[in-house]
């Protein structure tokens, strides 16, 4: 019995041995090694922002400005127009009732104009619905829809998503007249998951309770943050004589106050922004929503979300290291030994940059070549399983 | 050897390359005249002319389009206009009440509130004319951060005698053209900055600089439009303009209406376009000369005063240039009755005091000694339903005001047989589409006004009930009506010459109140009837299931 059992155990373990030498895997191997070179980075190569401002009406002048204060901070730290979607529900700008035509101001003293003279609207007017939000995020537009109006993310980009309006208890108003609620969002989120059209989101919200809009959410990879908590309502920060209205919310007026100090270049984390929260300051309590966030918030910096910053890093040449015959230019190749199956990947930081773009023409053909011998070695192992137990039989 | 290579290279160089490179010329122009109740009117008017380009074919849309390269025209617009197959397009956005009576006809004609969209493209079998017209409207959407989607076939029509085709008539293809406005549209900075995309210098050198938005939108009427005209000598032209009328009476501090480029835009030219053939600012000088212009202008001529700008000329670029009337201390407005601008001053209201039904009544004004013919053209959506039966004309020859005519001289109030004032009549009635909702409905008429008189045409109209979904989120407000259309029309077939003293008049929108319902009755409906549902239920269970026991307690 012992010994028929043995080939069977024999064959199971090269199955599993060739296997577990899965080349199919390297390639997505080798990019997360890259990508995660420096141990919770982000791994993004692009940033975009969805800027919502759900109500209508001139006396809703404040989450205009909320949205605009947002739109002139991610602008600033560098994402271009084409990857920021803007969608405001009403115009105050141009608004008859505003004195200061063509201009949007968050302050009282009405020394920043949020509007300028460079702006792009994507969504405006009776154009901002629940049903376009929704579509926008998950991406099943009509095809007539043009491409500025489209959320053109792949799985690689960082989404900030920025909604303010007057909201509830897991609800958010749009134009007073319907109601987005939080399982919409948390579902529209999780279709994006599975298609990967994120790599990352930060879910902000400025809206009575808004931390229960963000209970909801189940996919990976979400980073929330709402001004209220259930039960609290988010407060105007302060009223402009001559507009006659409130212009800023208290928590977004905190977190734009915040942005001030980043630039481009800053590394200043996650955590720092939700550190300067002041519940006494805001008169609400602001809540956090990272259970579904991987990376510890220290190591998460505004610039991944906020902005548009480009990750460069500086090699210093270094000297010929590799001992194989994959050379380019006197620079190190990949050590890769080439008897053994396995890929002993010891990945040289500085030789990676310039290795990999030798890697794609050298690996090409010697991968092939070992994925047909890997599918025709298991297809006999399999075939001699099979007749070995037809013979046992 | 070296030499051989380096004369072989440039003679490569400096052959034509492949591709068609057209000629393209750049012209800008700016025109501020005075008016009469102190106002200044302000056109910018940029023009891209594309030489010897002709406009696609529509039955090549199915093949790849040809390699297209410009140097000055816009390649966003290029682009979009090749996808469709357009050969003449019009959009126009503009914000307030054109006032015909004083301040005369606009330099450029299209002035109706809100969104106009017109386009004049050629029949195709495989991409229709309607595919394309709601291609044309998203993708102009898109480019021009404006809500034109929302123009679909509830707002279109195809008035073609009011709106004809403005250059040549290609050789191929019959035309057809879709017309369609959005009278509630904002116009605001989002609009401007691609409009100033779309020039050469974008706003950094030439008169655009000027294009102040807080300044710009601020202006008591402003309007920025868009047209593409191909004609047959010269190519496809295309002309930006902006239009604004500013008041310094009302914004200077001494209610003065002194007027300068830096007090209205609140900028200057600093250089002129360098790829600019022309480039100028033109002063139509007011008719009393008691005004000083700074600087002199070099060229005078036919009551201009004309700026030449462009980077060729001698001028120099003048820092300001300003008109101001130091013997006047504050500006005084001219006492009514003043005589129109126009010879044709146009009204238009809609009467009635309940939510079902009101009159839309025109009343068209006459202002000169001749017999004007005039084309009406009414398109409205199914808001507003016309009874024709009850059109009437009216016809009063005292030009004082209406009440004063009714009750004093009733004898004059003559209701002339329909023939002789309005002919022509065509009514469209609203036909439903194939995405489920109607067309407007459109009413032509050839309107003959005699010499100083007033016409009036009134209708009865039914206001539309909507079902609660139709209704945009601010529904308390209303629907806005787009303008009446009046257009000059040739009083026999023979005389084609376009050679009319007035051109196209809008009339101001009109707000429709509909009846509204009440919003909270569906919530309310939900919850009384799921509350009754549980209450049956509940109790219908409890009586089946419940059964009340006595319990001992064991002490």
């Amino acid at each position: 019995m012992r010994l028929q059992l043995l080939p069977l155990l024999l064959a199971c373990l090269t199955t599993w041995a060739i296997g577990s030498s899965n080349s199919s895997t390297f390639y997505s191997e080798h990019a997360a090694n890259f990508f995660g070179r420096h141990e919770s980075a982000s791994g993004h190569t692009n940033n975009w922002a969805v800027l919502v401002c759900a109500s209508r009406y001139w006396f809703n002048y404040r989450h205009m400005a909320n949205a605009l204060g947002m739109y002139r901070t991610v602008k600033r730290l560098g994402i271009p127009d084409s990857n920021i979607i803007l969608m405001l529900a009403d115009d105050v700008a141009c608004n008859t009732r505003n004195r200061f035509s063509g201009s949007v101001y968050a302050e009282a003293g009405r020394h920043l104009d949020l509007y300028g003279e460079n702006i792009e609207v994507d969504y405006r007017g009776y154009e901002v619905t629940v049903e376009n939000f929704i579509r926008l995020l998950t991406g099943r537009v009509d095809p007539s829809v043009p491409r500025s109006k489209r959320l053109l993310t792949d799985d690689r980009s960082n989404i900030f998503v920025y909604m303010t309006g007057h909201g509830g208890n897991e609800f958010l108003k749009f134009q007073d007249q319907e109601e987005i609620s939080a399982f919409d969002i948390a579902d529209a989120f999780e279709q994006m998951w599975q298609k990967k059209r994120y790599n990352e989101i930060l879910f902000m919200i400025d809206t009575c309770q808004a931390n229960s809009m963000y209970s909801q959410f189940y996919s990976p990879n979400i980073l929330a943050t709402g001004s209220s908590e259930i039960g609290e309502n988010s407060y105007s920060y302060e009223n402009d004589n001559d507009i006659g209205v409130s212009v800023i919310d208290s928590y977004t007026h905190y977190v734009l106050k915040f942005m001030e100090g980043i630039n481009k270049t800053s590394q200043t984390s996650m955590q720092d922004l939700f550190n300067s929260y002041d519940p006494v300051k805001i008169h609400s309590h602001p809540g956090i929503g990272s259970d579904l966030f991987h990376r510890p918030l220290d190591k998460a910096l505004i610039t991944d979300f906020f902005g548009g910053v480009a990750q460069a890093e500086v090699f210093p040449l270094q000297e010929d290291a590799g001992s194989t015959s994959h050379h380019k230019s006197g620079s190190t190749s990949l050590p890769f030994a080439s008897e053994s199956g396995t890929p002993s990947l010891s990945v040289v930081p500085s030789a990676t940059v310039t290795s990999l773009l030798t890697l794609t023409d050298e690996m090409h053909v010697w991968d092939i070549q070992r994925k047909e011998v890997r599918k025709w070695a298991s297809v006999f192992i399999v075939g001699c399983i099979v007749s070995w137990v037809s013979l046992v039989r | 050897m070296v030499r051989g290579s380096v004369w072989i290279s440039l003679a490569y160089l400096l052959t034509p390359s492949f591709c068609l490179h057209r000629l393209e010329n750049y012209k800008e122009d700016l025109r501020v005249k005075p008016l009469r109740d102190g106002r200044v009117s302000t056109t910018f008017s940029f023009l891209t002319v594309l030489e010897d380009a002709v406009p696609r074919h529509p039955t090549t849309l199915e093949l790849p389009d040809e390699p297209q390269h410009y140097a000055l025209f816009p390649l966003t617009l290029g682009q979009i206009l090749r996808e469709y197959a357009i050969t003449e397009l019009h959009l126009s956005l503009n914000a307030g009440k054109w006032n015909y009576d004083d301040w005369g006809h606009p330099p450029e004609v299209s002035v109706g509130t809100g969104a106009e969209l017109w386009a004049w493209m050629g029949v195709n079998e495989v991409m229709t004319i309607d595919e394309r017209w709601s291609g044309l409207r998203n993708a102009l959407s898109g480019l021009f951060c404006a809500s034109l989607g929302s123009l679909d076939s509830r707002r279109t029509t195809s008035p073609v005698v009011a709106f004809p085709l403005s250059g040549s008539t290609p050789p191929f293809a019959q035309h057809e053209l879709r017309h369609a406005s959005l009278a509630s549209e904002n116009v605001c900075t989002e609009n401007l900055t691609p409009f100033l995309k779309l020039l050469p210098c974008k706003s950094r050198a030439g008169l655009a600089e000027l294009l102040n938005p807080q300044k710009v939108f601020d202006a008591d009427w402003h309007g920025m439009g868009v047209h593409v005209i191909w004609k047959e000598g010269t190519g496809v032209e295309l002309k930006l303009t902006l239009q604004a009328v500013f008041n310094p009476v009302r914004t200077s501090t001494g209610k003065r209406r002194d007027w300068s480029l830096q007090s209205l835009f609140d900028r200057s030219i600093e250089q002129s376009c360098p790829v600019a053939n022309y480039s100028s600012v033109t002063v139509v000088l007011p008719e009393e000369k008691n005004y000083q212009i700074t600087p002199q202008p070099p060229v005078q001529v036919d009551g201009l005063a004309i700026y030449d700008l462009s980077s060729t000329s001698d001028f120099t670029i003048p820092t300001n240039i300003a008109m101001h009337w130091s013997n006047e201390h504050r500006f005084q407005y001219p006492m009514p009755p003043l005589p129109a601008l126009t010879p044709l001053s146009v009204k238009r209201t809609l009467h009635g005091t309940t939510q079902t039904r009101g009159v839309l009544s025109i009343s068209v004004t006459n202002n000169s000694p001749q017999e004007i013919l005039a084309g009406y053209l009414e398109m409205i959506p199914t808001l507003l339903t016309l009874w024709m039966h009850t059109l009437k004309v009216e016809i009063n020859s005292d030009t004082r005001s209406m009440t004063y005519s009714h009750k004093m001289l009733p004898l004059l109030i003559i209701v002339l047989r329909l023939g002789d004032l309005l002919s022509d009549l065509k009514y469209q009635p609203p036909s439903p589409q194939p995405n489920g909702h109607l067309s407007p409905s459109m009413l032509q008429a050839a309107l003959t006004i005699p010499p100083k008189s007033t016409l009036k045409i009134s209708v009865e109209v039914d206001k539309a009930f909507l079902k609660y979904t139709e209704h945009p989120p601010d529904a308390m407000r209303g629907w806005d009506l787009p303008g009446a259309v009046f257009f000059p029309l040739s009083k026999s077939a023979n005389d084609t010459s376009s050679s009319y003293n007035w051109e196209r008049i809008y009339t101001p929108t009109l707000l429709v109140d509909l009846p509204t319902p009440d919003f909270s009755m569906p919530y309310n409906v939900i919850i009384l009837s799921c509350t009754l549902m549980t209450l049956i239920f509940g109790s219908i269970f409890n009586l089946l299931t419940r059964k009340w026991v006595v319990v001992e307690i064991k002490e």
